[in-house]
């Protein structure tokens, strides 16, 4: 759906994006992540055209640049604004026109993001919430092909943020395909069916979070509630060759370690009269692989 | 051109909504209606509308340019600034079309407040006195939105040209007093440099061509020529102008101001990073 060759842009001698390629395919979520300044929006920026650059981005098989292509994005960028005088439905409204789009049901788009009771209000007095949700409704609009959300729950409470993610599952099991770039490691982890992990205007690491986890050795951890901890079950536990650490906690006994190990543990603390309430294995978060690969990478 | 109308309703829409429209209308009516009634010329009591006309070219000289200013500078700096030329433009909508569009709804609001705020005072005041000479009264407002319009178009330049509002802002206020203060004086400083006051003093000195061409090159001054040259009472200039002052050229200049500030925004927009 996207294909980007040798993008790069500079701002003022500094550079932004620093000759990047990618693809994302058709009917996937992507995620761009990475710490601020990394290049996630400057990436964006060029794709929707907002940017002049170097390189060369397609999608669909057509120039990004043309006009025409971008029937088929809706953009929800990362800081929403509208025009404080018109009302939300207007605010629709325009964007439909620009589209060239009719016979939409605006009314339905607006409850479907839970704002039908504000249609007829200015957007000026909407809360970042509301403003929020009412981004997300215009980039419905026309039904395009290709979602870019920026920050997509940002500012939104529990219950909107999970009504958006619900939302971009949704779209997505329709075969939109998304684009996405979010600070909130485990809304990405939940969604996307890739990463990109961006420092310093290049990608430092492409894949989906289990290949990251497996290719940078960012391992499950085992979390063992016992009812009697003590020292001895942690030495005995230390001892074994396929653990790479242990903390104690409190009452949970915190291992990392290979994952053929877990048959091995249950057995020392066994042997070490230890008894066992509780027992889960953590996987690797999205968090533990971006923080591993951008300290790697520095 | 579906994308250039949809931009220039919502301009209308928006500066509708805000009161822009109705604030800057009351204005030019007031002030008309104070001007007919209250007007130097004659004393107290209602004025022909040429008379009027006569007594308000140097208000609106002052005031056209400054709601033109207002109007249009923080037209593109002030939605880049706010975030919503972002999402603007991920549209397919072109910037030339984005600032075109702009430009026309800018220009209806301004032309919708000069008929409405000028067509209610005429209105009045042609109830009050007889033989009133509708041409004329037609040739200033229309002259008006024009001089409105070159000042959408200069302070959208200005808007294209820098990165923050409140340095377009300032830009469009020294755009003001310069066309409003420093360039007569300039013009003046110089004509005075070459022939001295005593000469200037005479009853029948005769300023060069060249004086006139660096005056008129101002558009306010332009628009002032052209309201002189058109409706009879203010004809100011007549006898002493050159033979290339006169309406074509007055309207040329005009002209001139709005497409060349036009072009050079649409040239520094093109080139923008959002």
């Amino acid at each position: 759906m996207i294909e980007a060759i040798n993008l790069r842009k500079e701002y003022d001698g500094i550079v932004a994006v620093d000759g990047i390629s990618f693809h994302v395919e058709k009917g996937e979520i992507f995620a761009l992540l990475g710490p601020n300044g990394a290049g996630k929006t400057t990436t964006i920026k060029a794709i929707l055209g907002l940017i002049n650059y170097e390189g060369e981005i397609k999608i669909d098989g057509k120039n990004a640049k043309d006009k025409e292509i971008k029937k088929f994005i809706g953009y929800l960028p990362e800081r929403v604004a509208f025009y404080d005088n018109l009302t939300a439905l207007q605010t629709l409204q325009f964007f439909a026109e620009l589209k060239r789009i009719k016979n939409i049901d605006f009314m339905a788009l607006l409850k479907e993001v839970g704002l039908e009771n504000d249609a007829h209000r200015k957007v000026g007095g909407f809360s970042k919430g509301m403003l929020q949700r009412l981004g997300f409704a215009q980039c419905l609009l026309g039904e395009p092909k290709l979602l870019i959300l920026d920050e997509p729950t940002s500012g939104l409470d529990a219950i909107g943020a999970y009504e958006i993610r619900r939302k971009i599952k949704e779209l997505n099991e329709k075969g939109v395909t998304i684009l996405l770039s979010s600070h909130i490691l485990s809304e990405v982890q939940e969604l996307s069916h890739r990463v990109a992990i961006m420092n310093k205007g290049k990608f430092i690491a492409i894949d989906s979070v289990e290949n990251l986890s497996k290719r940078f050795e960012v391992q499950p951890k085992l979390r063992i509630e016992l009812q009697h901890p003590s020292k001895e079950i942690m030495n005995l536990v230390k001892e074994i060759k396929a653990v790479k650490d242990v903390k104690m906690d409190g009452n949970i006994l915190e291992i990392l370690c290979q994952p053929t190990a877990k048959l091995a543990i249950i057995n020392a603390i066994e042997e070490a009269g230890g008894k066992i309430v509780d027992f889960k294995t953590v996987e690797p978060t999205l968090e533990e692989i971006f923080i591993k690969v951008v300290k790697e990478d520095e | 051109m579906n994308e250039i109308f949809t931009i220039a309703k919502k301009e209308v829409m928006d500066n509708w909504r805000n009161k822009w429209i109705i604030a800057v209308s009351a204005i030019f009516a007031i002030l008309t209606l104070v001007i007919s009634y209250f007007g130097s010329m004659g004393g107290v009591g209602w004025k022909d509308l040429e008379v009027t006309i006569a007594g308000m070219i140097t208000l609106v000289t002052l005031l056209i340019p400054i709601i033109g200013l207002m109007l249009g500078y923080a037209s593109i700096v002030g939605e880049r600034e706010k975030g919503s030329l972002e999402l603007l433009l991920s549209y397919p909508v072109k910037r030339e079309e984005v600032l075109v569009g702009k430009f026309f709804g800018l220009s209806a609001v301004m032309a919708f407040a000069n008929f409405a705020g000028f067509g209610i005072a005429g209105v009045v005041i042609a109830m009050n006195v007889k033989g009133v000479e509708w041409s004329d009264y037609l040739i200033f407002i229309l002259a008006s939105i024009l001089l409105g319009i070159v000042f959408i178009a200069i302070a959208m330049l200005m808007s294209c040209a820098f990165k923050k509002r409140s340095t377009a802002m300032g830009a469009a206020i020294f755009t003001w007093f310069l066309f409003e203060m420093i360039w007569n004086i300039i013009v003046a400083g110089i004509l005075i440099a070459q022939y001295g006051m005593e000469k200037l003093a005479d009853k029948n000195f005769v300023a060069p061509s060249w004086y006139y061409l660096a005056s008129l090159i101002n558009p306010v001054k332009a628009y002032s020529a052209l309201v002189s040259l058109n409706v009879t009472p203010v004809s100011e200039f007549i006898g002493k102008i050159p033979s290339f002052v006169n309406t074509p050229f007055n309207l040329a200049i005009l002209l001139a101001w709005m497409m060349g500030s036009m072009l050079l925004a649409y040239y520094l927009f093109k080139k923008k990073d959002l």
